[in-house]
């Protein structure tokens, strides 16, 4: 850390929080051996010119974390938001972190940052009691300076207090923080603190990233999926215009030239012998391949005995859903720069684990973690699928072949192609239920396509209802492309067959599917967000089919709770949402503004996943791997939307980026239903309808 | 060769069949116009040329000479806002904000050819433009009211 970064009041404490998370050992288990770096490293300085500057390993996605720690130390701090700067994401300046995901930024980091900014204002009041010579209780910290609460001419900045007692402090783990009754800044709607930039284009994202010398890379890529490089000829690429080497490290070939046109020119006409595969499963095979293969059953939920409970029940309802892959699609594909200065490396990368890549790179490279800087620029959406980050260990390799700095941006093409999916399912779900709508039996057996990431698959399984007799089990299962993170992980994939099942047995039964899932349901938090969300809608009890195209679900993902209820229209082929009205539990509210942000932006993203998208595949070719095929919601699909948000403020805060996702693409086949009278079981609805 | 005017400065591109999207961003340092397709399909590329949107990733530096570009970087003038990206600013119609560039000068040539556009109107102009994080709803508003405020 430099001279200018410690300059100051700084104030250090613990880095890997909460490491592994409580449940689920999600790094590890997802990214094999993390090494944490418990600290301690700097949360927080005040500079010498009073402005306060945060350090967070998070990357900013457009989730607004950003934003969110910025509130968090100008509350404490009592400064406005415009002098507070935060750094995140650098592997050389910031708090080792885990990784960018399961919402996991507000939850921990938010509160270490609170911390870490509650020590520093009382550093600057026990050191402006010295210079006031006033006695600490009689000071408040107001605008970026300390002042007498009697007499208000009696004062001194923050900046004159840094400079006379500079030094490094440690957070104090039970330092008070500011009560949410008191927040003047959290839980207030204020401007994005780095909207500006963006709106400017002067955000730095990984595709903008330009080193002096740097060469722009085209890859070579294998016909299909799996296939295994014979040979190479480069004789014709090697004197293209502007091309200036072609290099093969290990399984990376690059053409590198002096512009990324020359370089995929060169590529064009560079020869390649391939071995391919010809076991691949395609899109039409894979429902029945999942059925016949799986394995590694893992029991979510084990309670009495769903046989005995199915045989006892008045009624009983047995169901198969099945949920294609689906393509990620970031707005920015990804890219990365590497830079070596003698035997240390130096990665843009717009990652969600720049520390997690760096041991990667070490691992991969064959040097020290400490030879590695990564440094995650703006990230142009990620949904969690950044996580795996290819081009950073490409650009590493084919940088130090050619001794200049080297650029690796994926295209559309490849960043669809080439990165990972999330993964498909097929879930059978039985139930009995008697005939006043009480569920007596629920069994849930879900295959996911997701070989060695098995958790991507159970997340959001458990049932939320009430049953005697329940039994939930996910298995993985064959995985023809590759699987990767997504929003809720397979948390909206398992709500889907879970939500629909719910409308079906309410049609069963001829009863109110609200009506329904509030009989099932005894927490508190469900029943609020659902009937705030109902209230909104201005539900009308119904059964399904009523012709109306009213559809609910409701769900949870990472600690938070939603619903939300569609209103659809369908003309041929072509389902319409006009409108969504939903609610969201997320405990205590830091910045509502970004959580309607982020629940709109779920909404619309489920929206896609509901109605037109879906992977196709064959041959280990994708076969829509661009916007001409692969449709995802434009602004003439939006519905319009409100977002309530009812959480507690005693509640701990919990995410907000994911939960959202998760009922949506049911609550829209449930009302597709409602209009059609047509059940449909697999997604995307428009491919069935 | 082809000679333009970016953001009011005089280019020359040695190369006619120099892509736009890939001179404006790599030759010129301006990498406010992002890449998003490369095929026509999204909207991240959108510059102005003449006042007209145009989407750069499909047009090469011989097709643009003697034009006017502007691209986002220079869109504000003498360092106030477009009544477009303020509006922006103000609905909060971001989130990762990789689409964004696209949208406000797609928008920005809108309200150039009509003052006050219906929501109809607005979704018609952007339905090229592609945000996955899914901010559209902002990004309307935003527009409907950059009206306002370039009307005021
Ligand atoms: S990059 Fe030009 S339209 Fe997508
Ligand atoms: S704000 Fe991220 S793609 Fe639009």
């Amino acid at each position: 850390m430099s001279e200018q970064e410690t300059g100051g009041l700084v104030i250090q404490g613990p880095a890997a929080l909460n490491f592994p998370p409580p449940s689920t050992g999600y790094a590890r288990s997802a990214y094999g051996n993390v090494t944490p770096d418990f600290g301690p490293a700097p949360w927080v300085s005040v500079r010498p010119n009073g402005h306060v500057r945060v350090f967070a390993g998070k990357v900013e996605y457009g989730q607004g974390i950003r934003w969110g720690l910025a509130m968090a130390a100008a509350e404490e701090l009592r400064v406005p938001l415009d002098v507070v700067e935060v750094v995140l994401g650098d592997t050389d300046r910031t708090p080792w972190d885990m990784g960018t995901f399961g919402s996991q930024s507000t939850r921990y980091t938010g509160v270490q940052v609170r911390k870490a900014a509650a020590t520093a204002r009382q550093a600057l009041l026990v050191a402006a009691s010295t210079t006031l010579d006033l006695p600490v209780e009689q000071l408040r910290c107001e605008g970026g300076a300390v002042t007498s609460a009697s007499d208000p001419a009696r004062t001194v900045s923050y900046a004159e207090l840094v400079r006379e007692h500079p030094g490094v402090r440690d957070l104090l783990e039970d330092v008070p923080v500011t009560p949410a009754s008191d927040f003047a800044v959290m839980g207030h709607d204020t401007g994005r603190v780095d909207a500006l930039d963006r709106v400017t284009g002067k955000a730095v994202y990984s595709q903008d990233v330009r080193r002096p010398g740097m060469l722009y890379a085209a890859l070579l890529r294998p016909p299909s999926y799996g296939a295994r490089l014979v040979s190479v000829d480069d004789t014709a690429a090697s004197h293209m215009p502007g091309v200036v080497q072609v290099v093969q490290d290990g399984p990376v070939v690059g053409v590198l030239a002096e512009s990324d046109e020359q370089a995929e020119l060169g590529l064009s006409v560079l020869q390649a012998e391939w071995e391919e595969r010809d076991d691949h499963i395609s899109q039409w095979d894979l429902p029945a391949a999942l059925a016949e293969h799986p394995h590694d059953p893992v029991t979510i939920q084990d309670d009495g005995d769903p046989e005995r409970g199915l045989q006892r029940a008045a009624h009983t309802l047995e169901a198969t859903y099945y949920i294609p892959y689906v393509s990620t699609v970031p707005m920015e594909p990804r890219a990365a720069v590497a830079e070596w200065d003698g035997d240390h490396l130096t990665v843009w990368a717009g990652t969600q684990r720049p520390f997690g890549i760096r041991g990667e790179l070490a691992a991969d490279l064959g040097i020290d973690e400490s030879q590695i800087h990564v440094i995650a620029p703006e990230l142009g959406g990620g949904f969690g699928a950044k996580s795996i980050y290819r081009p950073a260990f490409e650009a590493a390799r084919l940088a130090r072949t050619a001794g200049r700095p080297v650029r690796v941006a994926y295209s559309r093409q490849e960043e669809m192609a080439w990165t990972t999916f999330r993964p498909a399912a097929l879930i059978t779900i039985r139930s009995g239920f008697a005939s006043d709508g009480a569920l007596l039996a629920w069994d849930f057996n879900a295959i996911h396509t997701t070989t060695d990431r098995p958790m991507i698959g159970q997340r959001g399984s458990e049932s939320p209802y009430t049953a005697p007799d329940r039994k939930v089990v996910v298995s993985s299962g064959p995985a023809p492309l590759r699987p990767g993170s997504y929003r809720s992980l397979g948390g909206a994939v398992n709500h889907f067959a879970r939500e629909v099942h719910m409308d079906e047995i309410a049609q069963a039964l001829s009863m109110d599917p609200v009506e329904l899932r509030l009989k099932n349901l005894e927490d508190r938090r469900y029943r609020r967000v659902l009937e705030t969300a109902a209230e909104s809608f201005g539900w009308e009890p119904h059964t399904p089919g009523s012709g109306r195209g009213h559809g609910v679900a409701l769900g949870w993902d990472v600690g938070s709770y939603a619903a939300e209820c569609v209103e659809v229209r369908v003309r041929g082929k072509e389902v319409s949402v006009d409108r969504v009205s939903s609610a969201i539990d997320c405990g205590l509210v830091y910045n509502p503004e970004g959580i309607r942000n982020q629940m709109e932006g779920s909404i619309v993203m489920g929206l896609g996943t509901a109605l037109y998208e879906g992977a196709e595949f064959e041959g280990g070719r994708l076969l829509n791997g661009s916007f001409a095929r692969y449709r995802v919601p434009r602004i003439n699909n939006v519905p319009d939307m409100d977002v309530a948000i009812v959480g507690d403020d005693n509640e701990p805060p919990t995410g907000a980026g994911e939960p959202g996702i998760v009922p949506i693409a049911p609550a829209i086949a449930n009302a597709v239903y409602d209009v059609t009278g047509t059940r449909l079981r697999e997604l995307p609805l428009q491919r069935h309808l | 060769m082809a000679t333009m005017h970016v953001n009011g400065e005089r280019h020359e591109a040695p190369d006619n069949r120099r892509n736009l999207l890939s001179y404006l961003r790599y030759d010129l340092g301006l990498t406010g116009t992002k890449y998003g397709c490369g095929e026509g399909l999204c909207g991240a590329c959108t510059v102005l040329v003449d006042g007209q949107p145009l989407k750069a990733c499909l047009s090469t530096v011989g097709s643009v000479a003697g034009g006017q570009v502007t691209t986002i970087e220079g869109l504000a003038n003498d360092g106030e806002l477009h009544p477009v990206q303020q509006a922006f600013l103000d609905e909060t119609a971001l989130q990762c904000g990789y689409c964004i560039p696209g949208f406000i000068m797609t928008a920005a040539g809108l309200l150039d050819r009509v003052s006050h556009p219906t929501r109809e109107q607005v979704r018609e102009a952007l339905a090229e433009n592609m945000c996955r994080c899914g901010t559209y709803l902002r990004i309307e508003r935003a527009v409907i009211s950059a009206a306002e405020i370039a009307n005021e």
